[in-house]
């Protein structure tokens, strides 16, 4: 059943509109960085000269550029990793029926609501290697006063764990609603048929989840290369020694602080097309591959 | 009912006397500063003054954020025409802005204006910072330099002094002698940040930069092999290898926290710091010191380099706005304003009437460690080396610079290998910002 517009002209301008303002405010910006990523500019591009690919040859053969490839990679493999493994084993526990099992499911839902910069805030605190509450206690149990902020690896880490655990309570309600919607008659037939708890799980439940895992693995992957900005910023400012200077954070620090426009428009024209490409797969696989339950 | 008439007559006229007040023509103007915190409401009250002093003026203040965020804006704004009268920038922004086109040189105005400044009573290591090419280019506003402070209860405890002139050793051996003792934690600690690095080279009478420090022309190498550079870094990496310094991070407030707390009996910060820390010792009960920055041992000592942000003034506006601004950027560094602001947040007086004026009232025999600071400043030689650098692509060098100590401090990387790997960065990101300038 299809509905007839009774002119030719009519949706073209229903959907100016939307049109113009996309065009304005996402395809016209996306067309000058492409255009800029082809210039070395300082100053807004106050100052611009013609270089051709010269950005993207010496983006590619950067030590930094490529370090910060990879630190992006890790960062995102440890956000969605930690972060869906935690979330699913913490979401299993808050949708058993106990006593204010609301009051724990809300409770955990706040991180979420956290802004990035409290977030970095509290975390920073929490390891201050001098008057932080983890490394009293890791002094106290194990006699050992890590120095997070100073050494590369271990603030890759407090940065991974920070943006993990803010991404927590996102997760959470996502895996919630998905274990609400397990068939009862499907868990019961698993006891009836004698399978334990670790079995029922990874038989019946993980696989029933897996549409939701699905989106959320997406949707972390893209928080963990977009959203991370924010934490970086409060915690680490990509330093020490670029250790944890992901590719959004060094895009902004090339852009706003370096004032080198060129190799910044460069470096988000390659982010756009990691963006194309996770969007891709996530279009194509849908649908496939994950067990998709009930009707 | 006759009343009620009045009543509403009155009503009307009122507002109506009111508007007729508001009409007398003002001339806007705008300015943005990048002072945080206390700092704030300081400027937005000598802001108030300014209105109230000058009637036909009105100054809109605005805080903007970071010195990036102000110069971001200042810039995007005067592209899109509608940029800030009077703008607030860090010292190392010098070369950028110069270049950038959308100001006026300070001198021009001064001239253009007929304004008559006694450059003469400035103190001079102040402007010759912001002189480019032998002219003023931006008013010196905030100025400030490092000095170490030191928690004179806990040094005394230990039995040790920290000579007002320090050397490198006098720190490790102050610092040694504390933690042996368990006084405090640590001996020292100040942030992860380039400007001391660059204090240290200029104290040694070390231009960070080649073609006089930038200023007889685009720069095109940095110093960061000269051993001055080495001597630095290598002191550094004692004193953290054997946990004498503490890293706050590149956090300032960090390290305030962790001197203020008692965790590290010295810190290097800088001396617009001195009320803050003032009013820290006595809230923790402790006696706070002063002293110089501290110079390798067997160097002798040149000075600093003056840190801080003058005031820009941007083309593009009508003359009678460019003239308010340039009367209101210049009221700014008047005797009054300026001691205000000195006694405000620790910032240099920038005069020399100021500084007579504080003497007069006792002001640094009642808060000698404000002093310090100017004294230090006073005894500056006045070369290139202190003169500052000029860099287009500072903020980036600041930022490799960094990267260079830390990955030394972690023991990633050997001095002499980060600091050739650094220089090879700078130099390619200072060369082509000549080549784009130089077209």
């Amino acid at each position: 059943m299809r509905s007839k517009f009774p002119s030719r002209w009519l949706p073209y301008v229903l959907l100016f509109p939307t049109l113009a303002l996309c065009g304005l405010f996402l395809y016209y910006p996306v067309v000058q960085s492409f255009r800029l990523s082809t210039y070395r500019a300082i100053l807004m591009g106050l100052h611009q000269k013609y270089v051709g690919l010269e950005n993207y040859v010496r983006l590619f053969t950067s030590s930094d550029y490529l370090n910060s490839l990879k630190v992006t990679f890790i960062f995102a493999f440890g956000v969605v990793l930690i972060g869906l493994s935690i979330s699913l084993a913490i979401a299993l526990l808050a949708n058993r029926k106990v006593r204010g099992a609301r009051i724990y499911r809300i409770a955990l839902i706040w991180p979420y609501a956290l802004s990035p910069a409290v977030a970095g805030s509290i975390w920073l605190f929490l390891l201050n290697p001098t008057v932080g509450v983890v490394n009293y206690v890791l002094k106290e149990l194990f006699g050992i006063s890590p120095d997070w902020m100073s050494n590369g690896n271990l603030a890759l880490l407090a940065v991974t764990m920070a943006a993990a655990w803010k991404n927590m309570g996102y997760n959470i309600v996502f895996f919630l609603a998905g274990l609400q919607n397990v068939p009862g008659e499907v868990l019961e037939a698993a006891r009836v048929d004698g399978a334990g708890p670790w079995r029922t799980f990874w038989s019946v439940t993980f696989p029933m989840l897996s549409p939701t895992t699905f989106f959320l693995l997406i949707m972390n992957l893209i928080y963990a290369f977009f959203g991370g900005f924010g934490l970086i910023s409060v915690m680490t400012e990509g330093g020490p020694a670029q250790a944890t200077n992901i590719l959004i954070y060094k895009l902004y620090q090339d852009a706003f602080r370096f004032q080198k426009w060129g190799t910044a428009a460069a470096q988000s024209v390659v982010l756009f097309i990691m963006v194309v490409a996770l969007t891709l797969i996530q279009f194509r696989t849908t649908g496939r591959r994950v067990h998709y339950g009930g009707n | 009912m006759k009343r009620v008439w009045l009543l509403v007559a009155v009503a009307l006229l009122v507002p109506s006397l009111a508007w007729a007040q508001e009409e007398a023509p003002k001339i806007e103007i705008t300015f943005w500063h990048a002072m945080g915190g206390w700092r704030v409401p300081l400027i937005e009250r000598m802001v108030e003054d300014f209105n109230l002093q000058f009637p036909w003026i009105h100054v809109t203040v605005e805080y903007k954020g970071s010195y990036t965020d102000t110069l971001n804006a200042a810039l995007a704004a005067a592209r899109a025409g509608e940029g800030p009268h009077v703008f607030h920038s860090f010292e190392v922004g010098t070369q950028l802005l110069v270049d950038s086109g959308i100001i006026v040189p300070a001198e021009d105005l001064i001239d253009q204006f007929g304004v008559i400044v006694p450059w003469q009573d400035y103190i001079p290591p102040v402007l010759n910072y912001y002189r480019v090419n032998g002219r003023l280019h931006s008013f010196p506003w905030n100025s400030s330099n490092p000095i170490v402070y030191y928690n004179k209860s806990i040094l005394d405890a230990a039995g040790v002094t920290l000579p007002r002139k320090p050397t490198y050793d006098d720190i490790i051996a102050v610092s040694q002698a504390v933690v042996d003792a368990g006084l405090a934690e640590y001996g020292i600690t100040w942030p992860v940040h380039s400007w001391f690095f660059e204090q240290w080279m200029a104290n040694q009478g070390v231009d960070l930069v080649n073609n006089e420090n930038g200023r007889a022309g685009y720069a095109t190498e940095i110093n960061l092999l000269h051993e001055a550079a080495i001597r630095i870094v290598e002191w550094w990496k004692y004193l953290y290898d054997n946990g004498l310094w503490v890293s706050p991070g590149r956090s300032w407030s960090q390290a305030r926290q962790i001197f203020v707390s008692g965790q590290s009996a010295m810190l290097i910060s800088s001396t617009s710091d001195v009320r803050a820390m003032e009013n820290a010792s006595v809230e923790q009960g402790f006696e706070l010191g002063t002293a110089f920055l501290p110079i390798p041992t067997g160097v002798e000592r040149h000075g600093v380099i003056i840190g801080g942000g003058s005031l820009w003034v941007t083309g593009g506006h009508p003359p009678e706005e460019l003239e308010a601004a340039v009367t209101f950027v210049t009221w700014m560094s008047q005797v009054a304003q300026d001691i205000r602001w000195h006694q405000g947040t620790g910032y240099f007086p920038l005069r020399l009437t100021s500084l007579q004026a504080l003497e007069l009232e006792g002001w640094f025999d009642r808060f000698p460690n404000y002093r310090t600071a100017f004294d230090q400043l006073q005894e500056t030689q006045l070369i290139t080396a202190t003169q500052g650098a000029m860099m287009g692509v500072f903020v980036e060098a600041r930022s490799i610079i960094l990267d260079a100590v830390e990955a030394v401090l972690a023991g990633d990387k050997t001095i002499q290998q980060a600091l050739e790997e650094a220089k090879a960065t700078i130099d390619q990101a200072l060369l082509d910002y000549k080549e784009l300038m130089e077209g």
